[in-house]
């Protein structure tokens, strides 16, 4: 077969940093193959796929060696805009890549760069649209688009190029399932092409369907292999950072000696067991139980209309949040999450309806006095950042509120240990990994000891240990106390930590509950596109009460 | 958010090609500038406003309701300082106020409002894209007009971001409604610095986006917009260029339209 890229012996330092972002990468991947890539923040992922088409170490400067060739060409001797010709490469910060007005001259660019003809162009862009799903949105400004939709015209406005080779860094990020389901069921397309794929992703059931795993950590390719070995490989998973998917788990402490990946394989294998059977034996899951606690936040008929728009992006929403909940709010781009969070704290004031904090009306609240009751964490830890140690950044609030500074130090000191950030005070905020950052941003809303804390997404871009350790600390809150509140799209972490769970779709609330009862309902998730995992799938069809693997195995072994 | 001034829309104007469209609004701007007359600066503020009419533009326009309600303002307060006039209208603690002032003040006041307005009109009509081809059919070089369209291009991405990190500032007990001038200025800093690490980001990815996307300003492309000249737009260039041509007559051969002479 035809190889279509090797890396041989490639290591490559950034300028101003002194350990090796890759070291020794040798492989190769031939034609028509989808090559999955997973490893922890930092294993040297995107530097990997900056190399293929030049970008390390062209705009990316500092100590290369060894070789990368596409095709026969040494990508290090050609320009990145001849590699381009070959190469499509969508960056993990997919953002930075749209520059246009609109959504169809987006798309036009690249082909414009390749020469190619009105026709030619019209034809790719109306095919490629409407394979992600954004036909209607042709004449959009980019600027009025959600996170997901980019993220989509992203990925078609490089597919359009129909380059041999596609590298996706981290493509799923910010699409709801069905967004996921769509890009991913280009790979059958792409292979009829003998086109090749490569995809940077953490999520492993996403990666199922690929023909090799590369497993990176510290800049090593440690392990390469076909999935069904890679995947159900717990121990290799574990030590490179990555997250196993947890019903392997769950049919290990069964004692099973078959490991079922996906989830037909597990439907047939519980059959076969005679699980699904015990199912009548047990008690039906209760739909609605209140849980304790005084309402905190209450939103009544509460509806949103964004000036300049004219649609409701909240339409009549009641919910209450009451005091120590964890609350998961779920739902697809644009389905209002974001527009109901930024209620409760009152950065946004609602159209018709009222929201109250604590009983009282939040537009009788001064800000100083709600940013001490309900504090919010935004997506992206950069839009906040503004001083040069860490120790400023997290006292930053407490300094508006004018606060002496023994008690600042003690408050600095408890949100820091929260974070698990305790001797980061003198060091640049700035010069942080993402998910250091994102820890940052959060204490220093901790600092301020809010009772309640929103964070909109806030493991978006992290890997799994610090997503894991993230919610932790979450989870540490809650139990000491504070209500939380997080936007997610990951059905892991609702499943995990989450009590209570909100599903939104199209500015309503289409279902809440404890997460339990709300993950028992699988056709009204599916109606909001959002898609459990398979353990919770499995653990619908066994009817068990609960969705953690232990306590799962032991109703089941009981 | 929609943020950016261009409005989708399918009007006369936005489907005229943006070399007429560039060529009428700086005529325009001509014809405001030479005259300094409120009378005959009036005559041409409607008919931008009748264009702006034709653009359904007058919604942008509203938006800026402050901004040209303070350009007159000043305008009509601040020049009756500064140019003598013939007439005294009043004195103001014996300092003479002439007519002629206080109307050429209001004459620099609709001047200024009719600059904006033309050019309210000309982004919100024209596509940057379709800028870029026509500063490139004018005979400017492919990666300086890219380069103006890019920049026009990333003027509302920053106010979306500064935005967003007014917001995460508050959040976090920022007073911003401070009366205090000297808090204000304070209050800058953990404003600007995001923003400027966010540019800084931004912009450094740029370049690394477009050539990925097969960018390179010195070789040959093709175009996906095309621009067509067709008889409205020969339509409009003369009827602008006979408003012009008329505008040019009445104040140089019949010498009208100046309330203060040597003054533009």
């Amino acid at each position: 077969m035809a190889e279509s890229i090797s890396f041989d012996r490639l290591s490559f330092r950034y300028r101003n940093s002194e350990s090796y972002a890759l070291k020794g990468v040798t492989g190769s991947i031939g034609e028509g193959k989808f090559v999955a890539i997973m490893g922890h923040e930092g294993a040297g992922k995107s530097t990997l796929c900056f190399c293929l088409n030049g970008i390390v170490p062209h705009f990316f400067k500092g100590d290369y060696s060894g070789k990368t060739l596409v095709n026969g060409l040494e990508v290090k001797k050609e320009l990145v805009s001849e590699m381009a010709k070959r190469v499509g490469i969508v960056f993990q910060d997919f953002e930075t890549q749209l520059f246009s007005t609109n959504v169809e001259l987006e798309m036009a660019f690249g082909l414009e760069n390749l020469c190619l003809r009105r026709d030619e162009i019209k034809r790719r862009i109306d095919y490629y649209l409407s394979f992600v799903d954004l036909n209607e949105l042709k004449n959009r400004d980019i600027s009025t688009l959600s996170g997901g939709q980019k993220q989509r015209l992203a990925i078609a406005s490089v597919l359009a190029m129909e380059q041999p080779i596609l590298v996706l860094d981290e493509p799923l990020t910010d699409l709801d399932p069905e967004g996921r389901r769509r890009i991913l069921k280009m790979k059958d397309n792409l292979k009829e092409r003998a086109r090749v794929l490569i995809m940077v992703e953490n999520d492993p059931e996403n990666i199922i369907g690929s023909d090799e795993i590369w497993i990176m950590k510290k800049g090593e390719v440690i392990s390469t292999g076909r999935p069904e070995d890679i995947l159900k490989n717990v121990e290799l998973l574990e030590s490179a950072g990555i997250m196993v998917p947890r019903h392997l788990f769950f049919f290990r402490k069964l004692g099973l000696k078959e490991i079922p990946l996906t989830y037909e394989e597990s439907l047939r294998l519980i059959h076969e067991k005679g699980y699904v059977e015990m199912k009548k034996e047990r008690p039906e899951i209760p739909e609605n139980i209140c849980t304790g606690g005084e309402g905190i936040i209450e939103f009544v008929d509460v509806s949103h209309i964004y000036p300049n728009s004219n649609y409701e992006s909240l339409k009549k929403v009641n919910l209450t949040i009451k005091e120590g909940d964890f609350v998961a709010i779920v739902g697809c781009n644009g389905s209002g999450k974001t527009t109901l969070a930024k209620h409760a704290c009152g950065l946004l004031i609602p159209s018709k309806g009222k929201v109250y904090v604590r009983k009282k009306d939040i537009r009788t609240y001064k800000r100083r006095e709600l940013a001490s009751t309900v504090g919010y964490v935004f997506q992206n830890p950069d839009h906040q950042i503004s001083n040069y140690t860490v120790f400023d950044e997290v006292s930053f609030g407490l300094r508006m509120l004018g606060i002496d500074k023994k008690e600042i130090k003690g408050r600095v000191e408890e949100a820091l240990w929260a974070t698990g950030l305790s001797g980061y005070e003198e060091l640049s905020p700035f010069l942080l990994s993402k998910g250091e950052r994102q820890r940052v941003a959060c204490a220093s809303i901790l600092a301020l000891k809010p009772q309640v804390l929103i964070l909109d997404e806030p493991t978006t871009g992290l890997d799994y240990v610090h997503q894991k350790s993230m919610m932790e600390m979450l989870k540490d809150l809650n139990e000491k106390g504070h209500t939380i509140v997080i936007i997610t799209h990951s059905p892991w972490i609702v499943e995990t930590y989450a009590t209570k769970c909100v599903v939104m779709k199209d500015g309503r609330i289409l279902k809440e509950g404890p997460t339990r009862a709300v993950f028992y309902d699988e056709e009204t998730l599916k109606a909001a596109s959002f898609y459990p995992s398979t353990l919770t799938r499995i653990a619908n069809k066994l009817g068990t009460k609960s969705i953690k693997v232990e306590e799962m195995v032991e109703e089941i072994k009981r | 958010m929609k943020l950016s001034l261009y409005l989708e829309k399918d009007t006369l104007i936005h489907r005229l090609d943006p070399r007429t469209k560039i060529v009428s609004s700086l005529l325009l701007i001509l014809c405001a500038l030479i005259f300094n007359h409120p009378l005959y600066l009036a005559a041409i503020f409607f008919l931008i406003l009748l264009i702006s009419l034709v653009s359904s533009s007058v919604k942008q326009l509203l938006k800026l309701k402050y901004l040209l309600f303070l350009l007159t303002f000043f305008s009509l307060i601040l020049w009756p300082f500064f140019v003598k006039g013939k007439s005294v209208l009043f004195y103001l603690l014996s300092y003479p106020v002439y007519k002629e002032s206080f109307y050429y003040g209001l004459a620099m006041g609709i001047r200024l409002i009719c600059f904006v307005i033309v050019g309210l009109i000309y982004v919100s009509t024209t596509k940057n894209e379709e800028t870029t081809y026509g500063l490139i059919a004018f005979g400017l070089p492919y990666a300086f007009s890219f380069a103006i369209s890019v920049a026009l291009r990333l003027v509302p991405t920053f106010v979306d971001t500064a935005l967003t990190i007014v917001e995460a500032q508050i959040s976090r007990g920022l007073d911003l409604e401070s009366k205090n001038p000297l808090k204000r200025i304070k209050v800058l800093l953990p404003l600007a610095v995001p923003m400027f690490v966010t540019a800084i980001r931004k912009t450094n990815m740029l370049g690394v986006a477009l050539e990925s996307r097969g960018f390179n300003p010195s070789s040959k492309r093709t175009f996906y917009l095309q621009l067509k000249m067709e008889r409205k737009d020969l339509i409009a260039l003369l009827s602008v260029l006979s408003f012009s041509a008329l505008c040019f007559y009445i104040r140089v051969f019949l010498g009208l339209g100046v309330i203060i002479k040597g003054r533009i």
